[in-house]
């Protein structure tokens, strides 16, 4: 009992450990948990104590996180905010904190209630969330034994419903077991709401599936029930879809470009082992949100040059990156520009058509490798293009054409930049080791929110609208 | 009889003390490495106890279990990599005197026992069931032979010029000139498969975050605890060792041989902590190319040159 009590004062003070789940309306303030000193994010719900819900989840999210709840180690809580009155969490987790706030102060709120909550399980004053999933086989035990012996065939034929591992030849004409795994839409390696199903043999890819967009809501014909408010989209491409409608100032697009860049950046050193400095360019990142559009001093530029040398410079990076990911000329034609297409030399950018880009002498950023590690660079080299411009575009604005060009390529013109490039991604990563697969989907920047809207059989998505 | 027993419990403690200050130290590093490249202010109060504040943390989850896993295994796996780092730290000279295990093959222990961390880091992998883990099981198992083998040959080489394989000769041989000299090959591919060994750093290649911590994917609580601690103590080990068999070891002017030994492994220490704050995880692919076409014979011309430096100062 004493130690005990040494140890929850000891662990008091230390950072909380909560895994991050992003709905919708959630995706900037998931962004600023992760820049919370109070906070820790773990990579897998197995050492979290809080799971954190940050947006409101479509159905197809809520058995997820059920799940991702049923994972995490006692005792454990559920701490969550949402923009919408009405919440289907609130549906499936019975005992929850709820944060109350507005969306700016949501995230210092969160990180709040999670230090508390923490305190309160260390202290027993707030009981551990019990199992929310029933704690049965997923399929009915066979075998004899208890470890599967004593069936039919040589390991217990088929213990719980589920064959033995599939053999087939691997890509040296040995014939090896197979492995089934499906992941996400919480693998925080993955885009938020991505859901492959993966056959691997070793860690190379056999075939993949995409499951279909979580962020997607169901349609409920005919319901009684309130109708759930519309789905605006990323909160990052909000500028830039409000241009297809309006004159938008070029400085506050090219801001909210850098910004988006420079978060994927974030998030995409952290895959790949440099956490601490993945930090640093999130915190970056949201400074030149806050400095606002038009201000032409310390956008943060000189800093992303400097980040850009170092980066370009990182022969780690370089060689994780070279040769992965290459996209066919036909994948490439399909895509119809972007950062991807840019990456592999098709110069096209909406933003040539723009009379005010055009005065402010742009010229797109184009790069030849066609590789995950041309991608990085562009991206890169985007951020401190798009600061200049910020700093130089003055009072310009924006000239509505129909069609805009995000952070992740053309819209207003047929589906999605991600929409385009989910369909690519069986035939892209087949083939691949795990690892590579991962640095693939990273530098292909998808954004499932942005695809949902632009689901797939819905034609030319009058989402655009929104 | 009671002597020699009181001897050699004294040597285990020196071992056992060494073993944690050196963790400790280790994630104490690692914490300041961490806020540093943040750029955000670091208080050295707060770093030195944030390691235990996280291991409180840990000691008061509960661990959990998957499906249907190998729980014998599962569990045995951090006592594992344990065990094996302090098997490989007992056989490090500490001073000329301080000497826990003095074995005539003490360098051939050493590499034995790391040569078993890719045992206890695949049943971690493999143990709980899990399709990630067991990936990046595999990832391990798939780079092991092409680390060791130049791991191995580089350290043979320091054992050259003392003609024996115990690590007093080798560390008393470096008296004039230390090995990170005289075979200047040696140390930079000694850490470049030391920090595979250790899975640490651009060579985190099980536990990396395309696998969601990997092997470490499904640890929670103690377990957790234990599997990190390992893993540190693993990272203590090899630095010691490099410390003796490429830095002479105790041998120094002016400080105690024990302060110099202590400094020169921390030396080490903080140089493998740090590379994870500047080199990104690398592909186990290209990593498992280098390592046969350039580590390997970088390491045999190491071990080449060696032989004829020995062989030269014999006559």
């Amino acid at each position: 009992m004493v130690v005990r009590s040494i140890l929850a004062r000891l662990a008091k003070k230390a950072p909380v450990p909560v895994f991050l789940i992003s709905g919708i309306g959630g995706d900037e303030i998931t962004d600023r948990l992760r820049l919370d000193d109070r906070l820790h994010v773990t990579d897998s719900p197995r050492p979290a104590m809080i799971l954190m819900i940050a947006g409101r989840l479509t159905s197809d999210l809520k058995y997820a996180a059920l799940q991702v709840h049923d994972q995490m180690a006692e005792p454990r809580a559920v701490v969550r905010w949402s923009p919408a009155e009405r919440d289907p969490a609130a549906e499936v987790f019975p005992h929850f904190v709820a944060v109350d706030a507005v969306a700016a102060a949501a995230a210092a709120t969160l990180a709040a209630a999670a230090v508390n909550t923490r305190d309160d399980l260390l202290a027993g004053s707030f009981p551990s969330s019990p199992p929310l999933l029933p704690d049965v086989e997923p399929n009915p035990w066979r075998g004899v034994g208890p470890w599967g012996q004593g069936g039919t065939g040589m390991t217990g034929g088929v213990p719980y419903g589920r064959p033995l591992p599939e053999r087939a030849k691997d890509r040296d004409g040995l014939q090896l077991d197979q492995l089934l795994m499906r992941v996400g839409p919480f693998l925080p390696a993955l885009p938020e709401g991505l859901i492959l199903e993966v056959r691997l043999q070793g860690d190379v890819i056999q075939d993949v599936t995409v499951g279909a967009n979580p962020f997607v809501e169901e349609a409920v014909p005919d319901s009684e029930e309130e109708e759930l408010p519309a789905f605006p989209g990323p909160a990052d491409l909000a500028p830039f879809l409000a241009s297809l409608r309006v004159p938008v100032a070029v400085a506050e697009l090219e801001l909210a470009r850098a910004r988006h860049h420079l978060r994927w950046l974030g998030h995409a050193l952290r895959v790949h082992g440099l956490a601490a400095l993945g930090r640093r360019v999130l915190a970056l990142s949201a400074r030149v949100h806050s400095q606002g559009a038009g201000s032409s001093n310390a956008l943060g530029s000189a800093e992303v040059v400097e980040l850009r040398r170092s980066l370009e410079r990182n022969f780690t990076l370089a060689w994780a990156t070279r040769g992965i990911g290459r996209l066919s000329g036909d994948q490439l034609a399909a895509l119809d520009g972007g950062p991807v297409a840019r990456a592999a030399g098709i110069e096209r950018d909406e933003r040539c058509a723009d009379p005010a880009y055009l005065a402010l002498g742009f010229k797109p950023v184009v790069y030849a490798g066609g590789d995950a590690l041309a991608r990085w660079r562009l991206r890169l080299h985007e951020a401190e293009q798009s600061l200049r411009l910020a700093e130089t575009a003055g009072n310009s604005m924006t000239t509505v054409t129909g069609t805009a060009e995000g952070p992740t390529g053309p819209l207003g013109r047929g589906p999605g930049p991600s929409s385009r490039l989910l369909p690519l991604l069986p035939e892209l990563l087949t083939g691949l080791e795990w690892g590579d697969a991962v640095t693939t989907l990273l530098s292909l920047d998808l954004d499932l929110r942005e695809a949902a809207l632009t689901p797939p059989g819905s034609g030319v998505a009058p989402a655009w609208a929104w | 009889m009671v002597g020699e027993a009181l001897s050699t419990a004294g040597l285990a403690l020196a071992v056992v003390a060494v073993m944690i200050g050196g963790t400790y130290v280790a994630a104490v590093l690692d914490v300041l490495f961490t806020r540093l490249t943040m750029r955000v202010a670091v208080r050295p109060l707060a770093a030195a106890a944030l390691p235990l504040r996280r291991a409180a943390q840990l000691a008061l989850q509960r661990r959990t279990l998957t499906e249907r896993p190998d729980a014998g295994t599962w569990a045995l796996a951090p006592a594992v990599l344990a065990a094996l780092a302090a098997v490989s730290l007992a056989v490090v000279p500490l001073t000329g005197t301080l000497i826990p295990v003095e074995a005539d093959t003490g360098i051939v222990v050493f590499a034995a026992a790391m040569a078993l961390v890719v045992v206890a880091v695949y049943l971690q992998g493999w143990s709980p069931n899990s399709p990630l883990s067991l990936v990046a099981a595999y990832r391990f198992v798939a780079e092991g032979l092409s680390y060791e083998i130049p791991f191995a040959v580089v350290l043979i080489g320091t054992a050259l010029p003392a003609r024996s394989l115990a690590l007093v000769p080798i560390v008393t041989s470096q008296e004039h000139l230390w090995n990170v000299i005289r075979q200047p090959l040696g140390l930079p591919v000694y850490l470049i498969t030391v920090l595979a060994l250790s899975f640490w750093g651009p060579l985190a290649l099980p536990e990396g975050q395309d696998v969601a911590g990997g092997t470490s994917l499904e640890l929670s609580g103690v377990p957790r605890l234990l599997w990190r601690v390992a893993q540190l103590n693993v990272l203590v080990a090899v630095s010691a060792m490099g410390a003796a068999v490429f830095l002479g070891g105790w041998l120094g002017p002016w400080l105690p041989g024990g302060v110099w030994m202590a400094l020169k492994t921390l030396f080490l220490l903080a140089l493998l902590v740090a590379s994870r704050q500047f080199f990104a995880r690398v592909r186990t692919e290209s990593f498992v190319v280098v390592a046969w076409t350039v580590l390997t014979p970088l390491a045999l011309v190491d071990v080449f040159l060696a032989g004829i430096q020995a062989m030269v100062a014999a006559r």
